[in-house]
């Protein structure tokens, strides 16, 4: 990918808020309504200010304790959520390797759960049937595709939602923990796929609590702390600032 | 543009056969539900409606009359019910993986379509047990049956999209539905209601959506044009406010759902 192509992600001064009380009975918003405006504090913002540019073919990790916002970094990347504040562009097609499994079925075979799954990240008919047999390949699963998933291990389950994930046709991946998937070899070949889609040019977000593997696998980064920018740039500049941040705090 | 008709038709597809089939998973009669439930509504309502209570049904026997507009309420309730929920059960794919969420709304009512039409199979066999004559004017039920699904997924957008965020919505909707359902003439024909109540039947679509289907298939009419021009317009009104109000939150959706 030519260093000059545009930036496939671009936050502009984007902010992020949610309610702090999850759920609102219609009673609150009517007593709201009448009585009070917005009371401070009502609110927490996840994301603080974020202006970010993420060019193409970047392998980029995110590090921060838990809280600062790198889940609802990836959440608005995969359009999932929207910014209250602030813009968010975006290039490309994503395939977001987060929360592995969350749209199978449990009571839906392997072989239904594959065709679910791709279709709700947007395969086509055409896509799945050209994916299939590779999926089936690379998830291990030969044999089991006609038992239900509730009757996988937790293992087999996140080897088939992983095979399905890495399968989509997407520029930009978005992986959230996920290397603590499977067993060792599984790992190993986890590993392997993202370095060749790495090679082939995609972009991947990569979240991670596990420093040394950012290290071995981004190029560049963010820190991020109470949903502001802490460091950004070269891994190895951010990483740093977050083992001196840490080593404070021990 | 229905979903079913673009790129994520796969999707919109799986997500109909999954509404179809789930609801009856585990029940020993499975699909048959589909056309028993309306059937036998059906008979008990008869029973009460023209052997206690004696409602005019305008020369016909009261069974066809009722079921000519318990069907298409049926499927208006159906459909409005299911879909108000269909964002709330699906909570846990809203909240990671995006896809046009309309899809959700879309996939249930082309379901509640389906066994819609499957269970005005037995309306056939009533035709041809009671002899019941058919004219040309029958074909009034397509346009029909259009403006009651404009109406119906306008309707379906806004609550779908509310209940994720007030859980009270889909409370309120079941007595609404219990409520509107006696202010549309499904048991009784509107030419029971004194001439100075009649306005409210002329601004509840579902009334005249309900008496056209009467007057098309029984009376063998043409139904009144201009009640139906309204009924048009207020479903387009409905479908316009719909599309606004979801698209408005659907950015929230996984922030509460």
């Amino acid at each position: 990918m030519s260093p000059n192509h545009p930036s496939s992600i671009i936050f502009s001064d984007l902010s992020k808020r949610y309610f702090k009380q999850g759920q609102r009975t219609l009673k609150e918003m009517l007593h709201d309504l009448f009585i009070r405006r917005e009371k401070p504090g009502q609110f927490i913002w996840a994301l603080n200010h974020i202006t970010l540019k993420i060019a193409p073919g970047t392998s980029y990790g995110v590090i921060g304790k838990n809280g600062s916002g790198k889940s609802t970094l990836l959440k608005l990347i995969a359009g999932v959520t929207i910014p209250t504040k602030g813009s968010l562009s975006i290039l490309g097609r994503i395939a977001p390797l987060i929360e592995l499994g969350a749209g199978f079925h449990p009571d839906l075979t392997g072989r239904e759960n594959i065709s679910l799954n791709s279709a709700m990240l947007g395969m086509t008919k055409d896509e799945l049937d050209q994916n299939l047999s590779k999926i089936i390949k690379f998830a291990q699963l030969e044999g089991f595709l006609d038992t239900p998933v509730k009757y996988y291990s937790s293992g087999m389950y996140l080897r088939l939602a992983f095979s399905v994930a890495i399968h989509v046709n997407a520029d930009i991946l978005l992986i959230d923990e996920i290397l603590a998937v499977g067993d060792e070899l599984f790992q190993q070949k986890c590993l392997a796929k993202l370095n060749s889609l790495k090679k082939d040019g995609k972009t991947i977000i990569y979240v991670s609590h596990n420093i040394q593997s950012v290290l071995d696998f981004c190029d560049r980064g963010l820190y991020l702390e109470h949903g502001q920018i802490k460091a950004e740039g070269n891994i190895k500049t951010v990483v740093r600032r977050y083992s001196l941040d840490m080593e404070k705090l021990l | 543009m229905p979903y079913l008709l673009s790129r994520w038709s796969e999707l919109s597809r799986q997500l109909i056969s999954r509404e179809i089939k789930s609801r009856y998973k585990q029940s020993f009669l499975g699909y048959a539900w589909v056309i028993l439930n309306p059937l036998l509504q059906m008979l008990v309502m008869t029973f009460v409606f023209s052997l206690i209570i004696r409602v005019s049904s305008l020369g016909v026997p009261y069974a066809i009359f009722l079921y000519v507009a318990l069907l298409p309420w049926n499927l208006f309730a159906n459909s409005l019910t299911h879909s108000t929920n269909s964002l709330v059960n699906n909570s846990a794919l809203i909240k990671k993986i995006y896809f046009p969420r309309q899809i959700f709304i879309q996939a249930t009512l082309i379901a509640k379509v389906i066994d819609f039409l499957l269970a005005s199979i037995i309306l056939v066999f009533f035709f041809l047990l009671y002899n019941q004559p058919l004219t040309v004017n029958a074909l009034w039920v397509i346009p029909i049956f259009i403006i009651q699904e404009i109406f119906t997924y306008g309707l379906s957008l806004i609550l779908a999209s509310i209940n994720l965020f007030y859980r009270d919505i889909q409370h309120l909707l079941s007595l609404l539905l219990i409520l509107w359902m006696y202010i549309t003439p499904v048991i009784y024909p509107i030419e029971m209601v004194p001439e100075a109540y009649r306005f409210i039947f002329k601004l509840n679509p579902m009334a005249v959506i309900i008496n056209a289907y009467r007057e098309a298939i029984l009376g063998g009419n043409i139904p009144k044009l201009s009640s139906l021009a309204v009924a048009l317009a207020l479903s387009l009104i409905t479908y316009y406010l719909g599309r606004k109000i979801f698209t408005k939150l659907e950015g929230y959706f996984a922030d509460v759902a």
